[in-house]
């Protein structure tokens, strides 16, 4: 039992490497793009060549490749299910049929558009693990509030937001952590989280997530007590302690992001989609 | 001595969880006085962090008043300041750290009272420095131990300069090395900075290093004077359910075995040196 | 239920870039009725160990035999091995979830299918072994229970399981002088009426001073000494070298030594350390 060990999303591993170096501003406003050409993406080359981006990039962050992967173990159950979902629900017109199966029959169709929208989550959740393994949390909101900042005109409360949520993945690993203890004080008095029927099992549940949100909510309201014995206010009169500069890596990187750009939207172009 | 913090007739009541009325803070007059090393201690729900959540403004008096510096905790107005020169760590550094990493947590602070940027570096690079922190700068507090983590809150609240600061039972979760550690620390910057420091504990151990000592229970002060004053008075101690520090311990229950050593002992080296006197 | 432990190795992270090995080869035994205190600095490995003792964890290298069943077995019940070696752990909020007391204490019970009067009268006795009044704390509100009462109801649930050997993890850290009391009343009893073997993890000397027939210290997962409890704190030299705290009716009785006082005993408490320095003193004026 260690739930730590399968979370890779908003840890951080240090290094040194081209991606590491980059401006925070740099790495979200790629990932952004790539996001948004997943978004629009319908063919199987422009994923490959997606593929073969965001394995080089793991690649140059010098990121172990099993570790990379091993993110993806617990979603693997949701991945499936929702390639089934598609495969037998998404039908169109001119589709035709693989095989029935009481009153549901697959088609072509719902084959491609389950993997597509697989696809597309795996490469969210990739691109999004990758930007935070390589980033740490507080050059991460450094970076979307400097880029959020322009919304301050409209009133738009920037700085707590982007408060708010370093300190929700700060306490990620800290709560991940205490689940851990949970369990296992429950498993201690006979729990067995695998056996039983779904009801069962679904009962299971409380003895675990009660002292789980009791203790989230006590770290939570001490923690505010703390900001604010530390003249927390929001964000009006706050100064920074550093400032972001764009470097020469940012500019062959915002190069490297146009070309690649470029060729996924010729892709997207030249290629017919399979639906 | 001249008073920073003067407390006057406070009172405090809150709504427990099955909605009845308690009385935390029932009459409390106390000072703490300028440079001092005040330790107030009391079994749990005694009322010491109901109290010292008064002096930097996180509570403010339902009756009864606390001036801080020349300014009443009671104004709204004052509060700002007040927490600029008083400021407080709480007993688990977990729920305290604001970042991941160490030197960004500590500029929280200053970041926060708007200082340039300039200042916040000075200052920041001064706290580590006075903490022994800097081989740890560019960690993540996760990576530290207990007693590291506590000196981590504890500079990020010297950044800010206060002329005071409150530690919350700072040790309670610590091994004792930790401890150790996090109380040679918190001396070291009353005697070397001269920062008045109110130390809530149970730990007889650090209230003997204390300059005063103030003893609560039920809401109410029932004791106040130096340790080696009070630690005589055995029996009283252990009725309000707080032991003595172990060395007082041993030469009480030898002097109750007829050993004629003095009443005020509070080390193991005053120990020692009087029983090595005893003809 | 003896427990034997043969060349343990754990790493904590395994298979990730922060793996680090937490336990070296670890090998020991501990009988029926033993009261083991395993202490070490923090993050020495000692909570990694005691989780092995019941399949919490589960070994990378070399083997854990409880009762004459391997942990690693894919055979072995491991549902009815963890209520046979209870865990308390440190803080009492990650086992309290029910709203009264006596309804935590029956969750063990309930999972073990016992009919409700069976429930109700384990309840009862364990309510008892740890001093919680039946009648008074029953319906008592979790959240209305003091420091030291949450952890002897949270001790209580996992004793309601009827365990054999009972691991106790640092359960008096944070507590005040009163409430550190009340729990290590109820550990002494444990062991000496109930007659459960306790393993009793802690980092402070003292209480393991106070209360191990038997100390185990672990330093950097790698065991650094095992023994009776007066023999390991004869070696405070070595205890020191390591970042331990020797306890303070120790250090005094050593610091008499190097002054030229001659005490025979290591003393364990403070009972003993003022008995063994007023009866030197009285021989010494004996003599004259």
């Amino acid at each position: 039992m260690e739930l730590t060990k399968n979370i890779t999303l908003g840890v951080y591993l240090p290094g040194k490497s081209f991606i590491h170096r980059l401006d925070p501003r740099t790495k979200i406003i790629a990932s952004g793009i790539i996001i948004s050409l997943l978004l629009i993406i319908r063919s199987y080359p422009a994923y490959g060549v997606v593929f073969l981006f965001v394995a080089a990039a793991v690649l140059i962050a010098g990121i172990p490749a099993g570790y990379a992967f091993s993110g993806f173990k617990p979603m693997l159950p949701v991945l499936i299910f929702m390639w089934i979902f598609q495969l037998f629900l998404y039908s169109s017109s001119d589709a035709k049929t693989l095989f029935s199966w009481w009153i549901f029959s697959a088609t072509d169709a719902g084959f491609h558009m389950g993997a597509l929208v697989t696809l597309r989550v795996i490469f969210l959740f990739g691109v999004t693990t990758l930007l935070t393994l390589t980033t740490s949390m507080v050059s991460l909101t450094d970076g979307l509030e400097s880029l959020l900042s322009p919304l301050k005109a409209i009133g738009l409360p920037t700085q707590e937001l982007v408060m708010t949520m370093v300190i929700a993945l700060r306490f990620v690993l800290i709560l991940a952590e205490e689940l851990d203890k949970i369990i296992k004080a429950q498993m201690a008095r006979g729990v067995a989280f695998d056996r039983g029927n779904f009801i069962q099992k679904t009962k299971k549940i409380f003895p675990v997530f009660l002292p789980l949100f009791i203790s989230a909510f006590k770290r939570a309201e001490e923690l505010i007590i703390a900001m604010e014995a530390r003249s927390y206010t929001g964000g009006r009169h706050r100064t920074k302690m550093k400032t972001l500069h764009l470097g020469r890596v940012d500019l062959e990187a915002g190069l490297i992001m146009i070309a690649f750009t470029a060729l996924i939207i010729y892709l997207i172009l030249i290629t017919v989609p399979p639906i | 001595m001249q008073p920073i913090i003067e407390v006057t007739d406070l009172t405090y009541m809150y709504r427990s969880g099955s909605g009845k009325n308690v009385l935390a803070l029932n009459g409390v007059t106390m000072q703490v006085y300028r440079g001092e090393i005040l330790a107030i201690t009391g079994q749990n729900g005694s009322g010491k962090s109901t109290l010292a959540r008064h002096f930097n403004a996180l509570l403010t008096p339902k009756s009864g008043t606390v001036i801080v510096d020349g300014l009443s905790v009671a104004d709204k107005k004052n509060t700002a300041i007040i927490r600029r020169s008083v400021g407080m760590v709480f007993q688990n550094p977990d729920n305290q750290l604001v970042s991941s990493v160490v030197e960004e947590d500590i500029a929280f602070g200053p970041e926060n009272l708007g200082l340039p940027q300039a200042e916040i570096v000075d200052r920041v690079d001064w706290a580590l420095e006075s903490l022994n922190l800097g081989a740890y700068r560019h960690r993540s507090p996760n990576s530290l131990s207990e007693g590291q983590k506590q000196l981590v809150a504890i500079a990020g609240v010297l950044a800010m300069k206060p002329q005071c600061i409150i530690l919350d039972e700072p040790t309670a979760h610590l091994d004792p090395k930790g401890r150790c550690e996090v109380l040679e620390n918190v001396l070291r910057l009353n005697r070397d900075e001269g920062i008045t420091t109110i130390l809530l504990t149970h730990f007889m151990n650090e209230v003997v290093h204390c300059d005063r000592m103030i003893v609560m229970d039920q809401g109410q002060i029932k004791m106040t004077g130096t340790p080696r004053d009070l630690f005589k008075l055995a029996d009283q101690i252990k009725a309000l359910g707080l032991d003595l520090p172990p060395a007082s311990q041993l030469a009480h229950g030898l002097k109750l075995k007829g050993l004629a050593l003095p009443g005020n002992i509070l080390t193991l080296e005053e120990l020692v040196n009087s029983l090595c006197q005893l003809p | 239920m003896p427990i034997t432990v043969k060349d343990l190795c754990f790493s904590y992270q395994k298979g990730t870039p922060f793996e680090k090995k937490v336990l070296h080869n670890i090998s020991l035994t501990i009988d029926d009725g033993e009261f083991v205190g395993i202490i070490g600095p923090t993050q020495s490995g000692k909570t990694t160990l005691a989780q092995h003792f019941n399949a919490l964890l589960m070994p990378h290298g070399g083997s854990v035999t409880v009762n004459g069943y391997l942990t690693s077995d894919p055979q072995a019940d491991l549902v009815d091995l963890r209520l046979k070696v209870g865990y308390v752990f440190q803080n009492p909020d990650y086992q309290l979830f029910a709203q009264t007391v006596g309804e935590d204490i029956a969750f063990g019970p309930q999972n073990q299918k016992l009919n409700k009067e069976e429930i109700k009268e384990r309840v009862a006795a364990v309510m008892a072994q740890v001093g919680l009044d039946y009648d008074t704390f029953n319906q008592r509100d979790i959240y209305a229970l003091s420091g030291g009462q949450k952890r002897r109801a949270a001790i209580a649930g996992v004793l309601a399981c009827k365990p054999e050997i009972l691991i106790l993890d640092d359960v008096t850290a944070g507590l005040d002088p009163r409430g550190r009391e009340e729990i290590m009343t109820v550990i002494r009893d444990l062991h000496q009426k109930q007659k459960i073997t306790i393993i009793f993890i802690s980092n402070s000397m003292d209480e393991a001073a106070e209360l191990a027939e038997r100390v185990i210290v672990i330093d950097q997962g790698r065991i650094f000494l095992d023994g009776a409890v007066r023999e390991i704190f004869k070696q405070s030299a070595q205890l020191r070298s390591i970042g331990l705290e020797i306890p303070e009716v120790i250090s005094v009785i050593e610091m008499l030594q190097k002054r030229g006082c001659v005490l025979p005993t290591i003393p364990l408490n403070l009972a003993e350390a003022i008995d063994c320095i007023a009866t030197a003193y009285r021989e010494r004026e004996e003599n004259r």
